[in-house]
């Protein structure tokens, strides 16, 4: 029986261990905005936060995140409360195809919890896990820029 | 707002839904008498195939093409939504079933591809909308007892003596008119929508996880499946030994089908463990050794094979050669590529006695429709299809093959099969770009005018394998044998007539040469080849826009002018040359930095492009890119840029990275490790300018991809004096 947090909530289940986490989150806690795109830790399509950093689910094991707190895309912000970022990529027209973007907002989100103004450089190397087929970057770079320059200090995960 | 496929499933009679017992022509777009798959929670009022109000004044547009990036729901109800007068953003937008008013006017069968979404439903939409706005106004001034002329319509409303009527309010006396046809279409000058959407309507849902893909989608009892297929294409099973499978944690089942072994399991990571313990033995086949040097070396001797057929052959290429100031000759490679759209391949699918579901993201609901039936015996009448968003095209989703496993496989298990396929299935067991080789022999005289083009090309064809897959699938009761049989005379016809025009499309169209010839040889290594985003245009482009390179740098031309003399005839490709090589000779550049060019029309559209580039530490690294085009009036104008700057990263991971490489008959590349996409850091900065226009819409969908591997490469010469012939571009030394 494995135990963690799961966007805020305190789960369990006794699925295998190895399993990774973005299966089990996706078929035992039916969360499917998280993506899996290589099953291998190379494309990011499946990033959550754990502990507040992002992840590569495909590739970790249910067993490492026992008594930690994961974060997915539906917790990040909703319809009615969206995080500075989803609304970002709102405003810049962001998603094409979309798939990648849950997994490309988490890895952004967790970049501006570390560092609120990232500079061009460090956007980069932040989201170089992140691929996106349809060629969304340019316009992921902008919103992450405009989001940083709105980004509240409070709105940080778990504040 | 939120969009989501609804899953129910409603026959409503299309006569009884316009009321008096009317008996609707075929004639009328959208408005054929084929019951309606309409799904809906409460019917309303259903005017046509593509329009539903409820009491609520929720107005629901049944999107008939498929959304798979390219923003075709934004567009096509800012299209409807222009003549209805009810804003994008106030419709509910969704996936439709299958059903024959859906079809792509474009293509006479339910799909979406070749650009051609936003062409050929420009005016057929805007007739439609137009046409319910003005039995809507029928409706409201019998209701509101006032003439027509006093009304006015806003954003979903009727607006009259100062108040404002949702459209919803009307739908009970509509319901009871008789269908208005043949309304006027409003002038430009009057558009409030078309030309000045920016937000996507679907960009909510996609940013907080709420869209649905195929990946997605589950039903009560489904198991998953993984399917292992054979490493060399087209090898038959001989003997599988599953000793080891079955008792894996999770496994219910090891079945094979006509394209592998599956493996059935509680969850698709038991499913995917376990078929790693699968032993499998497959027949020998004729490609089982094959390399990609092999192949390659090929392909350049059909260079010179009298076994060929012709494109064009006008003029007379020797006279052409005779009073040259300068000439060219030089041959270059095309690799085969995967399309690698971030969601790979899955399909769900449930068969039920005599009735069935699938749901999945495709770019032809039909053909889905039609195989499952194909191979079930259900008839497609009682089969739903629940197209869900794509996660990715780019033309590997208009292959369905992944429908016949999943569906073969619910049959030999008798459960809801859910089959995924991974990363390395979608590398190496997928569809591909066609490899080629193109030689190219030209000449220009003193004055700029080319007198020569002279171009043989070989590599594989996409038509007879297309034909062979998509006639089963749009004529379900039609025999293999058949259907084989139309794919071999296909093939037949394009080894011994005429070339596939997917093989030599863009190597000689944008420029009027006085003489020119095109030959093609068909060579098939049994490599599944299908459309990649651009399809031929993808291949051609590098070879004729370095050819032109190559040109202007012998005969000591400006490559501009070089292009802008010889499409006199092309006058919107040559404004979109004139305007980016100003822009060209106007841009400022650091140190080490270069400039290549590169002009193409495809789809309809027509694309200049000027790649910055500089070389650092070995590597070829572009810094901007600067794109003109005019695609006609730009319904979505941000929308054609994303599209624009998407086509240009990933034509320039194709141009950079992009190669499908074979040995021992399999695809060597397995993951993203070693088929490497572009990732944020390389791309470039992308300027966009699109040419004012009041013609209709052409395609944005692919053209941006063919100019930029040319006009990189073009720049890579100017920056090295390395002229790089092959794709993907690499250094030498």
């Amino acid at each position: 029986m494995i135990e963690f947090s799961l966007n805020g909530e305190n789960v369990q289940t006794d699925i295998d261990p190895n399993t990774p986490l973005l299966w089990a989150v996706r078929d035992s806690f039916g969360l499917t905005g998280s993506k899996f795109g290589c099953g291998a830790g190379l494309c990011g399509a499946c990033t959550m936060h754990v502990d507040g950093l992002a992840q590569r689910t495909c590739i970790l094991p249910l067993s490492a995140v026992a008594g930690k707190r994961v974060t997915t895309i539906e917790a990040l912000g909703s319809a009615d409360n969206l995080h500075p970022l989803q609304q970002a990529w709102i405003d810049y027209s962001v998603p094409q195809c979309g798939y990648c973007q849950s997994g490309q907002l988490m890895s952004a989100a967790a970049l501006l919890e570390q560092n609120p103004e990232p500079s061009l450089a460090q956007i980069d190397q932040a989201m170089s896990g992140n691929i996106c087929r349809c060629g969304t970057y340019p316009r992921i770079k902008q919103a992450i820029m405009a989001a940083a320059l709105s980004y509240d200090a409070t709105t940080k995960e778990g504040a | 707002m939120r969009i989501k496929n609804l899953s129910r499933r409603r026959f409503l009679k299309t006569t009884a839904v316009v009321g008096g017992g009317l008996v609707v022509g075929f004639s009328i777009f959208g408005l054929s008498e084929d019951p309606l798959p309409v799904v809906t929670e409460s019917d309303g009022f259903v005017p046509n195939a593509f329009l539903q109000f409820t009491a609520d004044n929720r107005i629901i547009f049944y999107c008939p093409r498929d959304e798979m990036g390219q923003g075709v729901m934004t567009g096509l109800a800012t299209v409807i939504g222009e003549e209805l007068d009810v804003s994008p953003h106030t419709m509910e937008i969704v996936h439709c079933e299958v059903h024959s008013d859906y079809a792509n006017p474009a293509m006479g069968i339910q799909a979406t591809g070749g650009s051609t979404s936003i062409n050929a439903h420009y005016r057929p939409l805007r007739q439609v909308g137009a046409d319910t706005r003005a039995l809507i106004l029928a409706a409201a001034a019998t209701d509101l007892n006032a003439g027509i002329n006093e009304l006015k319509t806003e954003d979903a409303q009727v607006l009259y003596n100062g108040q404002a009527y949702p459209y919803g309010r009307f739908i009970e006396t509509a319901r009871n008119l008789d269908p208005v046809t043949d309304t006027p279409l409003r002038s430009q000058a009057d558009f409030r929508y078309i030309g000045q959407m920016s937000r996507r309507t679907d960009a909510l849902a996609k940013v907080t996880g709420q869209a649905d893909y195929g990946l997605d989608a589950k039903v009560e009892g489904m198991q998953y499946a993984v399917l292992v297929r054979s490493p060399v294409f087209g090898a038959k099973l001989l003997s599988f030994d599953d000793s080891a499978v079955a008792n894996k944690p999770g496994v219910s089942a090891v079945v094979s089908i006509s394209n592998g072994v599956a493996v059935v399991a509680d969850s698709y990571w038991h499913a995917r463990q376990a078929a790693t313990a699968l032993r499998v033995e497959w027949e020998a086949t004729e490609h089982s050794s094959l390399t990609s040097e092999q192949h390659r070396s090929e392909l350049t001797s059909a260079l010179d094979s009298d076994d060929e057929t012709t494109a064009i052959d006008e003029g007379d290429i020797q006279l052409g050669f005779a009073d040259a100031r300068a000439q060219i000759d030089g041959s270059y490679w095309t690799p085969f590529l995967a399309h690698a759209p971030m969601e790979p391949m899955n399909a769900l699918v449930r068969l039920g006695a005599n009735d069935a579901e699938i749901w999945l993201g495709i770019q032809s609901a039909q053909a889905a429709q039609n195989l499952v039936s194909r191979v079930s015996g259900i008839p497609t009448e009682n089969i739903v299809v629940h197209n869900l968003f794509l996660g990715g095209g780019f033309g590997r989703r208009g292959v369905a093959t992944h429908v016949v496993e999943a569906t073969e496989i619910a049959m030999a298990v008798g459960t809801p099969i859910k089959l995924m396929w991974s990363r390395e299935d979608d590398i190496q067991s997928g569809f591909y770009r066609p490899a080629s080789i193109a030689r190219v022999r030209a000449a220009v005289d003193g004055n700029g005018v080319i007198t020569a083009w002279d171009v043989k090309r070989a590599g594989g064809d996409i038509t007879p394998g297309t034909v062979k897959n998509l006639l089963p699938a749009i004529f379900p009761s039609l025999p293999s044998g058949l259907a084989n049989g139309v794919a071999s005379t296909v093939g037949f016809l394009f080894s011994n007539l005429s070339p596939d025009s997917s093989s030599v499309e863009g190597l000689h169209e944008n420029y009027k040469f006085a003489n020119v010839q095109v030959k093609n040889s068909s060579i098939d290594h049994g490599v599944p080849v299908t459309f990649w985003r651009s399809v031929g245009h993808s291949n051609n482009a590098f070879v004729a826009e370095s050819a032109m390179d190559e040109l202007a740098i012998a005969a000591n031309i400006d490559p501009v002018d070089l292009r802008l003399k010889n499409t006199v005839d092309n006058p919107r490709l040559n404004n979109v040359i004139r305007i980016a090589g100003e822009r060209m000779r106007e841009m400022k550049l650091p140190e080490g930095h270069h400039l290549g060019f590169a002009s193409h029309g495809s789809f309809l559209t027509d694309v200049a492009q000027v790649a910055e580039v500089s070389i650092e530490d070995g590597i070829i690294r572009v810094h901007k890119v600067l794109c003109v085009l005019d695609c006609g009036l730009a319904v979505n104008p941000d929308i054609v840029r994303t599209q624009m700057e998407g086509g240009i990263i990933f034509g320039l991971t194709a141009a950079l990275y992009g190669e499908v490489s074979l040995e021992a008959g399999r695809v060597k590349q397995s993951n993203f490790h070693d088929y490497q996409m572009l990732r944020m850091s390389e791309a470039p900065d992308i300027e966009v300018i699109i040419v004012d226009s009041k013609t209709d819409p052409t395609g944005v969908g692919e053209p941006s991809v063919p100019p930029i591997a040319p006009a990189v490469a073009n720049a890579v010469f100017r920056a090295t004096g390395q002229r790089l012939r092959d794709l993907p571009l690499r250094l030498k030394g």
